[in-house]
């Protein structure tokens, strides 16, 4: 049996102990929430039947574990003995061993020891505020975003254009710091120095500047060849003519698009207003190929000197006679003619047998006696017996009368006469010779316009589903002096101007016309520059 | 009838603004192409730009003006203007673009755009479902009615589950002991949690009510429709911090991206003019 004496310690309403004393004998005394238990702790904490005080073999009094944990100095035991001064935890309670009083063999003490929370306020602190730290997290994202944004998008491009050793350095690397500012894909033409925007944005807030482009593209020629005036035109930068700089037409970082602007608004920008640019100009205005661009000029190469240009309008018909020493009907030479061998040789001549194309853009072969006429024409530079002709060659007249003299000595004036009113003459325009001269006669030489349209580019081959009597006229032409290039009606049957009309294509100024002026005629861009 | 919404405010005249806003750059895109295509440089991307930039800074003004009480116009109409401004600047910037983008601070700044607009768009769209959802889901409580209503439960449950075997005092006192409410960000925009001890307490219960002896049986039913009525209770509870936290959740993009976007338009701007 164990007699024990339990002291109950409560807490008044002014925090002091007070202990309530209450002795039991029993041979086991139970511990637990359950009513039945000899000391009935209720607390939601211990189990129904936690633990129990009995004597175990060695007649000691022990607290063993039930159903619930005891807790001493923060290890779990099955058996704890009760010996003086033994403080375990029972849940939230604490039992100590107090010394017994000499009528019991045991004494305990058991105070609660961990209150159970008031729910309210627990619960409340177990219930988080909604977005908690919401306007540190916020602030700290903004800063962080803005401090990057402002780090790698503003300060290390501009501290790249304005420390000099950082922008050496940079050079040394593929991309610098400011690639971040390009607003678009460069131009495969300029993609392997475009890595570094300083090659051409040289100076910091300024546009860039032609100096940048002529570094490299020196051969580049100026628009008008006349360089005072070149000068005088683009150097002014006047708002509404936009500066005429080489970025105003060649945009870069606009790739795939074409790096020159296609578009006329910028050459209408001058043509337009031309006596605005230059007073003394004889050009007029021009805005559109089909509404107000003149008719064309023919380029004639006059005078002696072959490089004498002269540019005759189309509608003066009276000068538009080419002088080219030849005498060949058009005419003649088109459709069903007859050939050399009797009347049945009947042959079929097209534009294609005697002008030969050539090249990618079509241009032509000049035509050549021996490919082109002879196998027509052999009989005129055939003299003497019809059964035994003597053939003379097609060339120089010192070579026709050395073959004279060789081969028919006795006969040379005679043949001499027949070729210069019928053989050469034939063909060719024949002019006397001055006293003194080793020939009596000799064939004017020849003068064939190569370039009509000196001012503006055309590609046969774009055209080459078209007839070629469609522009050039020459079916009813008798004479080599018709001059039959298509005039600017022709063009506009199947193109118009800078916007497309019915059935016609929209042609702008870069349709036939470079801006850069022909690099024969001109000095280098760099050189009008400086 | 409520007297105008942000919506409806003044007859629907930002609205009408933003519409007319709209079809002029529109009108304006279709009529000036750039002989180059569409790109920021022209004079009508210019022209697009600063409008667009001068109403970026106006949009974030709109941050410092409603945490005023005095200013011009009512705030209401300020908000109103915010966000049918905000939907026309959009559309602006979009044609200031040309439509072209890549990697650079350019497109950044305007993704940075799209992020704000978007989350406050989602802002607008969370201020016209949750309010209502939110009433439906309290009636007349608040927060912490219903945090004293479960206190009370769970007083009671535990009385009960005194009296009950060990292992549904256990659960009883273990739900009591360990529910919380929106413990994380992620609970609280989700609303509930997978988790949850007064629900799986509840599940519990409904298992150990079989083997009970009979004068527990009363007792295990009233201690069970208190569980069931107090997860209830935690449910709405988290429903209610669900809606709160979805209704400030978007300003945690709206607000840190907005101040990304005005660090961005400007080097945007200086990176223009720089290498202009």
């Amino acid at each position: 049996m164990i007699q024990c004496l339990l002291i109950k310690v409560s807490y008044n309403a002014r925090g002091l102990p007070v202990r309530s004393y209450r002795t039991m004998t029993a041979e086991e005394m139970t511990i637990g929430r359950g009513a039945e238990c000899t000391i009935h702790l209720p607390d939601p904490r211990i189990a129904m039947h936690h633990a129990v005080i009995k004597r175990l073999d060695d007649g000691q009094p022990y607290l063993v574990s039930v159903n619930g944990e005891l807790n001493i100095d923060g290890s779990i035991r099955q058996a704890i003995p009760l010996t003086h001064g033994t403080q375990v935890m029972i849940g939230p309670y604490q039992l100590k061993v107090e010394p017994a009083p000499p009528d019991v063999n045991l004494a305990v003490s058991l105070v609660l020891a961990n209150r159970l929370p008031d729910d309210f306020q627990d619960l409340k602190s177990r219930t988080h505020e909604p977005l908690q730290g919401a306007f540190v997290f916020k602030r700290r994202l903004s800063i962080w975003m803005a401090a990057f944004i402002m780090l790698f998008f503003l300060v290390l491009p501009i501290a790249q254009s304005l420390i000099p050793q950082l922008h050496s350095a940079m050079t040394q690397l593929p991309f610098g710091f400011d690639r971040v500012w390009s607003p678009g894909h460069v131009s495969n033409a300029h993609l392997h120095f475009s890595a570094q925007c300083s090659n051409c944005h040289q100076t910091l807030t300024r546009k860039v500047a032609d100096q940048a482009c002529i570094s490299c593209h020196r051969d580049t020629t100026p628009h008008i060849v006349d360089k005072a005036l070149q000068q005088r035109v683009f150097k002014t930068t006047r708002l509404t003519l936009g500066g005429v700089r080489c970025a105003e037409c060649h945009r870069e970082h606009k790739a795939p698009h074409p790096l020159a602007r296609q578009d006329d608004g910028m050459c209408v920008k001058c043509h337009g207003k031309i006596k605005a640019i230059d007073a003394n100009t004889k050009l007029p205005d021009i805005h559109d190929f089909d509404r107000d661009h003149p008719g064309f000029k023919l380029s004639f190469s006059t005078g002696d000197a072959a490089k004498t240009v002269e540019r005759i309008p189309q509608t003066d018909t009276a000068r538009l006679v080419e002088k080219t020493g030849l005498k060949f009907p058009h005419s003649q030479h088109f459709g069903k003619v007859q050939g050399p061998n009797g009347i049945w040789d009947v042959r079929e001549l097209s534009c294609t047998n005697c002008h030969r194309q050539e090249g990618k853009e079509m241009r032509f072969k000049a035509v050549s006696f021996q490919r082109d006429c002879q196998s027509c024409h052999a009989s005129k530079l055939e003299v003497g017996h019809a059964a035994n002709p003597l053939r003379l060659p097609h060339g120089a007249e010192q070579n026709v009368m050395n073959a004279l003299k060789v081969n028919a000595p006795k006969q040379l004036a005679h043949y001499s006469e027949i070729l210069k009113t019928d053989g050469c003459a034939y063909c060719h325009e024949i002019e006397g010779t001055k006293k003194g001269d080793s020939l009596p006669w000799r064939v004017v030489p020849l003068n064939i316009n190569q370039d009509w349209f000196s001012k503006a580019h055309f590609n046969h081959a774009s055209h080459r589903t078209q007839k070629c009597q469609s522009c050039h006229n020459v079916e009813q032409s008798e004479t080599s002096a018709d001059v039959a290039m298509p005039d600017r009606k022709s063009c506009l049957r199947c193109h118009s101007g800078n916007s497309p009309k019915a059935k016609r294509i929209a042609s702008g100024c870069m349709s036939c016309h470079s801006f850069h002026s022909h690099p024969v005629q001109s000095e280098r861009l760099a050189e009008s520059l400086k | 009838m409520q007297r105008g919404n942000i919506f409806d405010y003044k007859n629907y005249l930002y609205f009408k603004l933003a519409v007319i806003l709209i079809l002029l750059g529109f009108a304006a895109y279709l009529m000036f192409e750039p002989a180059v295509g569409y790109y920021g440089g022209s004079w009508l991307g210019y022209g697009l730009g600063t409008l667009s930039a001068i109403m970026v800074f106006w949009m974030a003004w709109y941050g410092i003006r409603k945490r005023r009480y005095r200013g011009s116009g009512a705030t209401q109409g300020w908000l109103s203007a915010h966000i049918y401004l905000g939907t026309a600047l959009t559309v602006l910037v979009t044609l200031h673009s040309g439509f072209h983008f890549g990697f650079n601070i350019h497109t950044l700044a305007y993704g940075m755009l799209l992020i704000v607009v978007i989350s406050g768009f989602f802002g607008n769209y969370t201020y016209m479902i949750y309010p209502r959802l939110m009433t439906e889901n309290m009636g007349e409580d608040n927060l912490d009615g219903l945090l004293l209503r479960i206190a009370e439960a769970d007083k009671l449950a535990r009385q009960i589950a005194l009296l009950m075997p060990d292992d549904i005092n256990n659960t009883v006192a273990r739900a009591c002991r360990e529910t919380s409410i929106g413990i994380g960000l992620l609970e609280q925009l989700r609303g509930f949690q997978s988790d949850c001890p007064s629900a799986m307490a509840v599940e519990q219960l409904a298992l150990m009510g079989h083997d009970l002896a009979v004068e527990h049986r009363k007792l295990y039913r009233d201690l069970y429709s208190i569980m069931v009525r107090r997860e209830t209770l935690v449910r709405r509870a988290r429903q209610d911090l669900m809606y709160r936290a979805r209704l400030g959740f978007w300003l945690y993009f709206h607000v840190p991206f907005s101040i990304a976007l005005l660090v961005a338009m400007v080097a945007h701007v200086v990176a223009v003019f720089f290498y202009w």
